[in-house]
């Protein structure tokens, strides 16, 4: 198997360091420390210490047998909803804050949209004694007030950025201008696998750890490797983390779901491997949401997390060459996949995740009655329930 | 006039150059067109004129106002290469583009070679393209007698450093600070002296930009850079209307760049 991504960063044609001058020689104090440090055995000890002691991991692989009947095949979900701070962030924050700890760094920044992100890196900062701040949209600060509060519990200071379409898009512009300024003593934790070459192929290794259990776990439920794997994609980071440790087993098929918003031929929606065209946004060239000036679309989701209008570089060398297939749930969806989890399996799914868990609901016909689909299970609902009532006309 | 010629010129002069950016289409392009005229015979050298983006990175928030400002006005690299077009039979020195690299992406890099070439466009700009990714848009630029400006900070490796002068062509672009664009009262110290050695073992001549924005680091700047670049307080003066404030500043700087 020939190894991507290349030593450039470069999955096929996507990815790659378009960054400013200023963050080349962080990016490459970065890759220099991750491929020494990072991938030493002491690290890998310590970081897995903390994984299984701390957030909680393995995370179960659950077989939703109501769920499934519902569906007409053998649903598993892969509970990363339970790990610590209720989602797979965790493992990544976990491993680049260790990290930047041993690099030297004394403060850690990072970018959030549904806030999961940014309490995870909260999180870790305060375990590992850095200090913290995070960049959230100011529209994102208000339906993921939960979010807010919490980061602030757990030390972190929380700038609300009001520029662009104050969502997640214009976070990460507004923590890369400030690592740009602070990479001395600072560490950007990128919350996802998009970025400057190496956070793609970084984050996605931290994330992988989803993979490899769900693999050991379903070979010991089902004596066999699964035939689906479902996940939400918006930067990519849950999904590449369940996909990639399956990546060679060429009969496991992936499914990537994107959010629809109000629909996919409207112009609000998130849907950037379904509609966008290549081009280069926050560091890397990937699929993106653009107007034929270059420009970045607006987007629009009922699920902050996937409300941006880029993707990993990894997705996109995945969709050109047919690896996995991706598709789109709209928000009326995914809000009726989140009630029916919530009601058959008694699993309140975060919104994100709800757009996987559409799929299946949307395409029951396609799956056999034998087959078996590991969904990941990306987040707990716990955050958007507040919205959702809203959204009901329900006052809490 | 290409870039070396206008270099060229400033040798003999016995000045260091002055480079002035503008956002195409901050308040509109017409304005664009006219103050490039009055920049120019308030004594600037070069023009650089910027290119609006929706997610302006490396800039302050001078920079991301105006073009969020352009963008609202519909400005876009087709109209500004127009302009680009009318500026080519009234402005007398030469005019850069600066642009993030995604909306010459989306044009086509061939395309825009060869339409930045047609308009008399000197040379280009591109904060997100460093280097290493460069090599395809270069070699395009090249075919049509355009120069790709590359950036250099205190912070470039000694490696890259190398691989940079190397390529180098029209001018070294000289990142003065840590951080986006934007004022600064002062420079750090250690600007001076890098951009001083550089400059022996750079063939191109180097620019200073980013911070610069008073007379006392104009000052300093002259005995060790061939060129300053101002940016964001240009804008932030139109942008509040102050014309003949800046034009005042900016023969003042004119005059400060003279060597004795």
């Amino acid at each position: 198997m020939k190894k991507i991504p290349d030593r450039r960063g470069r999955f096929g044609i996507y990815g790659g360091r378009f960054a400013p001058e200023t963050l080349m020689a962080p990016i490459e104090e970065l890759q220099r420390a991750y491929f020494t440090i990072g991938k030493s055995s002491a690290f890998r000890k310590e970081l897995d210490y903390y994984l299984s002691h701390y957030a909680g991991r393995p995370t179960p692989l659950y077989f939703a047998g109501n769920f499934s009947k519902h569906i007409g095949c053998r649903v598993y979900l892969k509970r990363e909803d339970l790990a610590f701070t209720g989602s797979h962030k965790i493992n990544n924050t976990l491993g680049q804050v260790l990290l930047a700890k041993k690099m030297g760094k004394t403060r850690v920044i990072a970018e959030t949209g549904a806030g999961q992100h940014g309490v995870a890196t909260a999180t870790a900062a305060a375990l590992l004694e850095l200090e913290c701040e995070i960049y959230m949209g100011e529209i994102d600060m208000q339906r993921q007030a939960l979010n807010v509060y919490r980061m602030r519990l757990l030390g972190a200071k929380v700038n609300c950025v009001k520029t662009g379409s104050r969502t997640l898009k214009d976070a990460i512009n507004e923590a890369m201008r400030d690592w740009i300024a602070s990479f001395k003593n600072t560490h950007y934790v990128i919350g996802s696998v998009v970025g400057f070459h190496p956070f793609p192929e970084m984050v996605r290794n931290f994330q992988s750890v989803i993979g490899r259990e769900a693999k050991k776990q379903i070979l010991k439920l089902e004596k066999k490797l699964p035939d689906y794997l479902v996940a939400c994609v918006g930067g990519g980071s849950n999904s590449l983390g369940l996909f990639y440790p399956f990546y060679s087993h060429t009969t496991v098929k992936f499914i990537g779901v994107e959010a629809a918003g109000r629909g996919i031929n409207t112009e609000h929606h998130s849907a950037t491997l379904c509609k966008g065209m290549p081009g280069v946004l926050h560091g890397s060239f990937s699929y993106v949401l653009q107007d034929d000036d270059g420009q970045i679309h607006p987007t629009h989701s009922i699920s902050a997390g996937l409300d941006y209008p880029g993707t990993g570089p990894e997705h996109s060398y995945y969709k050109d060459t047919g690896r996995a297939e991706y598709y789109a749930a709209t928000d009326r969806q995914a809000l009726n996949a989140f009630f029916v989890l919530s009601k058959t399996e008694g699993i309140i799914p975060a919104l994100e995740s709800a757009h996987a868990i559409a799929y299946l609901i949307e395409n029951r016909q396609r799956f056999r009655s034998d087959e078996i689909v590991i969904v990941c299970l990306s987040g707990r609902g716990d955050k958007d329930v507040a919205e959702v009532a809203k959204l009901e006309g329900v006052s809490l | 006039m290409t870039i070396q010629q206008r270099f060229d010129q400033l040798k003999k002069e016995k000045r260091s150059g002055l480079i002035a950016y503008i956002t195409a289409g901050c308040p509109d392009l017409a304005f664009t067109q006219e103050f490039a005229l009055r920049l120019q015979d308030a004594g600037v050298d070069f023009i650089e004129i910027g290119v609006p983006f929706s997610d302006p990175v490396a800039d302050g928030p001078v920079l991301q106002q105006a073009s969020q400002k352009a963008l609202e006005n519909r400005t876009n690299l087709r109209s500004i290469l127009r302009l680009c077009d009318k500026l080519k039979k009234t402005l007398g020195i030469p005019y850069l583009l600066m642009t993030y690299f995604n909306p010459v992406f989306r044009y086509g890099l061939k395309n825009f070679a060869r339409d930045c070439c047609e308009n008399g466009v000197s040379g280009v700009i591109v904060p997100d393209l460093p280097f290493e990714e460069s090599n395809d848009f270069r070699l395009e630029l090249e075919k049509y007698g355009v120069e790709q400006i590359l950036f250099l900070s205190s912070t470039t490796s000694t490696q890259r450093r190398k691989k940079i002068l190397d390529a180098a062509r029209g001018f070294i672009y000289y990142i003065a600070v840590c951080g986006v664009t934007g004022m600064r009262e002062f420079l750090p110290e250690e600007t001076y002296q890098d951009v001083a050695t550089l400059r022996k073992n750079s063939k191109v001549p180097i620019a200073v930009g980013f911070g610069i924005s008073n007379a006392e680091q104009v000052r300093r700047l002259k005995s060790c850079a061939d060129a300053i670049i101002i940016g964001s307080f240009v804008m932030r003066e139109i942008m509040a209307g102050n014309y003949q404030t800046l034009l005042e500043t900016i023969k003042n700087f004119h005059n400060i760049l003279e060597k004795e």
